[in-house]
């Protein structure tokens, strides 16, 4: 079957062109997200997403103020409770995000259409985006790049050096916050596509493979925007084939470029050299110079 | 609201046994998890044990042994990855996760009734449960207890000063694997009680509530056991009575979960109080 | 203190000892001997190789090449004789166990698996603390106690173990001077005893009160060799690329350029 009669019907098409333009988003977005090594608190945001976005739905507002909402309640407490003596940060993380998740079970489950829904928030539900999802996608997906590139250098220091960044006089914690605003736009920009619980897979995958294949930042980006969009398209075509869910076949899809890039990938794949050992030192021989003495 | 009436029905007592035996059964690893602070390798359990179920379901089999071969398998996994910690690891973990939960849903989404399986696989269906699954509930139980009081003190070692058990002769690696297998144990008994994603709370919420106020293991272990009962036989009640008498159904795994996170939050509230008094009672000794 | 006559292999032989991550040297060409009631100070800027030197005498990390010995053997083979204190401050202050606890992990190897302590081990474990001048706060929570009430108490469940070596790792960081009096005591007892002592340490002042023999590392051995001889300004300065020096009594003032 050609890829044009897979794409034939216009739900089809609109499905495509949100995978693209999700797979897209992610893959720009989720560089950061590694170079900040936030792959667990990306997954957390997402579990902690639902509930907001559970919520919203049911009031009636955008889920993206839901979700917006819900997403700094779950920050400011996790931040609080692991501030107490006693509470360390992942028993925090774990005990707010399991309160928020069954909160927004509860929430749904006292609606009718309990499964339905919830399976759509939790792993996508692509083919049945309508145009209006399409230009909040586009909007906010432009909105998202925008501020990434106005804040490119800024945010890029502010992962390897906070000091220097702080040093040169840039406000590090409002730039941290912006970063998880624009995760977190993401996040809710995917649910559509693969669900809160898939989300993290698509922002994270793509990058982790385009970081396998080259070094610079830019083409790195750029690379795993492409491969985003790529598992996108390639992901939504075998799930419409094989009648399968689609958010899940995009991720598989994503996952796969990953595993076979890890082992390929010229330079750091796993053929191309050996695993490092331990955290390596570079060990510099000593003015000295003498051998070892045996005084006295 | 009455918090003994629903229990005069049979599916309600064998609810009851369920969330009795699997909250103190939480409880007590949640104790090693949380002093580890090891909620991500449950979080990661819970998304890879997934497909595991599936699996088991489309075969007709017994969704504990699909949810046992995949614990297994992942705690494996998780130990031998554990040790080899970079930068990008926890992305290669990340991946993994969703690629197993991936995999689980891909394969759940060919089947009709697709949204309920899924549901039923993920947030669980206490109240479905027949006395089969409480005897493999109890077995279960009872291997971890086992496991547990044998290995007790080479365990609380490898949490409070891995070092110093290496040094002494032990194979964290090893203790590592059966505290991860343990784990896996847990997500796999509670898979058709609270499914796969609210058994994490289970684990994590009593034993972080016990440490508040707890100053020894054996008595933070008691305290997450019996907050783990009582979350069960709470959340329980209260789901049927507001169901029932209030027309809103409410889920009853999930009802537990925010039971749980409230007894949490007033353990939260009743520590520092208990830390004032307990230093009132404490002469000051010269160092 | 003169060392003991020769009977047996030494507690502690190294020759040539190297180790290497990814093919480059961390520490290389370690060669010395302790003997019973010895006690030697691992002394070298951050980064000489101090820690990964005591790893590699507790056998945690591979030798790339040379050997140690431990009491004749390999050092896996050796543990049960072999007693580590780490500093404090890497182990978590809120761990529900109390004093007396974490000294009873010291005969944890002695008891074996599934067995729980006995009679025997609380009283080795209380005795070890009253050493160490804690008896009293046996049943305090570990992390109730003062930073140097804790180093105490690591070096009570060293001494509960009844080892053969006692490696120490920056034993005297951030520790009040009444606590640095007690565990210098408490160690002196563990030499009179037969133990060996390897103590890696910044205080070179310390170094002179608590041990004999010195062993200077920068990545690779300097020197090896009695106190009085090894710590000189000469093989300080190769040691820690100083360039000013200063003797003070008995302690020693090293000025980096």
């Amino acid at each position: 079957m050609s890829l044009l009669e897979v794409f034939g019907d216009s739900f089809a098409r609109r499905a495509l062109l949100e995978a693209v333009m999700v797979g897209g988003l992610c893959g720009a977005v989720g560089v950061h997200v590694l170079l900040r090594r936030l792959p667990f608190f990306t997954m957390a945001l997402g579990h902690a997403t639902f509930p907001g976005v559970v919520l919203a739905a049911l009031l009636g507002i955008s889920l993206f103020a839901g979700a917006a909402a819900f997403g700094a309640v779950v920050v400011v407490v996790v931040a609080l409770l692991g501030a107490r003596d006693r509470v360390d940060d992942t028993s925090a993380v774990g005990v707010t995000l399991s309160g928020a998740f069954a909160l927004g079970v509860l929430l749904l489950s006292a609606q009718a259409g309990f499964s339905r829904d919830l399976t759509a928030y939790l792993v996508g539900s692509i083919i049945t985006v309508q145009v209006g999802d399409l230009v909040t996608t586009a909007l906010v997906g432009a909105a998202v790049l925008a501020a990434l590139a106005a804040l490119h250098k800024e945010l890029v220091l502010g992962a390897f050096d906070r000091g220097g960044l702080a040093a040169l006089g840039y406000p590090v914690l409002a730039l941290d916050v912006v970063l998880l605003l624009l995760i977190e736009a993401t996040v809710v920009t995917s649910i559509p596509a693969v669900g809160t619980i898939l989300a993290v897979a698509l922002i994270v995958a793509p990058a982790a493979t385009a970081r396998l294949w080259t070094e610079r930042l830019r083409a790195t980006m750029a690379l795993a925007a492409v491969l985003g969009a790529t598992s996108g398209v390639v992901g939504l075509a075998i799930s419409l084939q094989w009648r399968v869910a689609a958010g899940a076949t995009i991720v598989l899809v994503a996952a796969a470029l990953f595993a076979v890039s890890l082992v390929v990938a010229p330079r750091h794949g796993l053929l191309a050299r050996r695993p490092a050992a331990l955290v390596p030192v570079a060990a510099t021989r000593t003015a000295a110079g003498q051998g070892p003495t045996r005084a006295g | 609201m009455n918090l003994f009436e629903p229990f005069t029905i049979p599916y309600m007592q064998r609810a009851l046994a369920e969330v009795l035996v699997l909250g103190a059964l939480a409880g007590a690893v949640g104790v090693l998890v949380v002093l580890r602070r090891l909620a991500f390798v449950g979080d990661a359990l819970t998304h890879t044990v997934f497909p595991g179920v599936v699996i088991a379901h489309l075969l007709g089999r017994s969704l504990m042994a699909g949810a046992l071969a995949f614990g297994v398998l992942t705690a494996v996994l998780l130990t031998g990855l554990g040790s080899h910690r970079r930068v990008g690891d926890d992305a290669a973990l990340a991946i993994l996760l969703t690629s197993f939960f991936s995999l689980g849903v891909v394969l759940i989404s060919r089947t009709r009734g697709f949204t309920a399986d899924l549901t039923v696989f993920l947030f669980g269906r206490v109240l479905a449960i027949d006395r089969t699954d409480l005897v493999q509930t109890l077995v279960v139980a009872a291997v971890v207890a086992l496991v547990l009081a044998v290995l007790h003190k080479e365990l609380v070692l490898r949490a409070f000063d891995p070092e110093a058990a290496a040094a002494m002769g032990y194979r964290t690696r090893r203790l590592d694997l059966v505290l991860n297998l343990l784990i896996a144990l847990v997500v796999v008994a509670a898979v058709e009680a609270v499914g796969t994603v609210l058994v994490i709370a289970l684990i994590v919420v009593p034993a972080a509530a016990a440490r508040l106020l707890a100053d020894r293991v054996a008595a933070m272990t008691a305290l997450a056991c019996l907050l783990g009962a009582a979350g069960g036989w709470l959340g329980l009640a209260i789901s049927y009575e507001v169901s029932v008498d209030h027309d809103l159904r409410l889920a009853a795994g999930a009802t537990i979960v925010v039971v749980l996170v409230g007894l949490f939050l007033v353990a939260a509230a009743v520590a520092p109080l208990r830390r004032r008094l307990a230093r009132d009672r404490v002469p000051a000794v010269a160092p | 203190m003169a060392p003991e006559p020769p009977g047996g292999p030494p507690v502690l032989a190294l020759r040539q000892a190297t180790v290497a991550y990814e093919r480059e040297p961390v520490v290389e060409g370690v060669d010395g001997e302790v003997a019973a009631g010895q006690s030697v100070a691992l002394i070298g800027p951050n980064g000489a190789g101090k820690s990964t030197l005591i790893r590699a005498v507790l056998g945690l990390v591979p030798l790339t090449g040379g050997t140690i010995q431990v009491l004749g053997r390999a050092p896996q083979a050796a543990r049960r004789q072999v007693a580590y204190v780490p500093q404090a401050d890497t182990l978590d202050a809120e761990f529900p166990v109390s004093a007396l606890q974490v000294v009873l992990m010291g005969r944890y190897p002695r008891i074996g698996w599934v067995r729980r302590p006995g009679p025997a081990d609380r009283q080795a474990a209380a005795s070890a603390l009253a050493q160490v001048g804690l008896a009293e706060r046996a049943s305090a929570r570990f992390g109730t106690l003062s930073g140097g009430q804790r180093q105490r108490v690591l070096l009570a469940r060293a001494i509960a173990q009844e080892p053969r070596l006692l490696l120490l790792d920056e034993p005297f960081n951030g520790v009040d001077a009444l606590s640095q009096d007690l565990l210098l005591t408490a160690m002196g007892r563990l030499r009179s005893a037969g133990a060996a002592v390897v103590m890696a340490t910044h205080d070179l002042g310390l170094a002179h009160l608590a041990c004999d023999e010195v062993c200077l590392l920068n990545r690779h051995q300097i020197g090896f060799g009695p106190i009085g001889t090894t710590l000189t300004p000469e093989l300080l300065r190769a040691t820690y690329g100083g360039q000013a020096l200063q003797l003070r009594g008995d302690g020693v003032i090293v000025a980096r350029p």
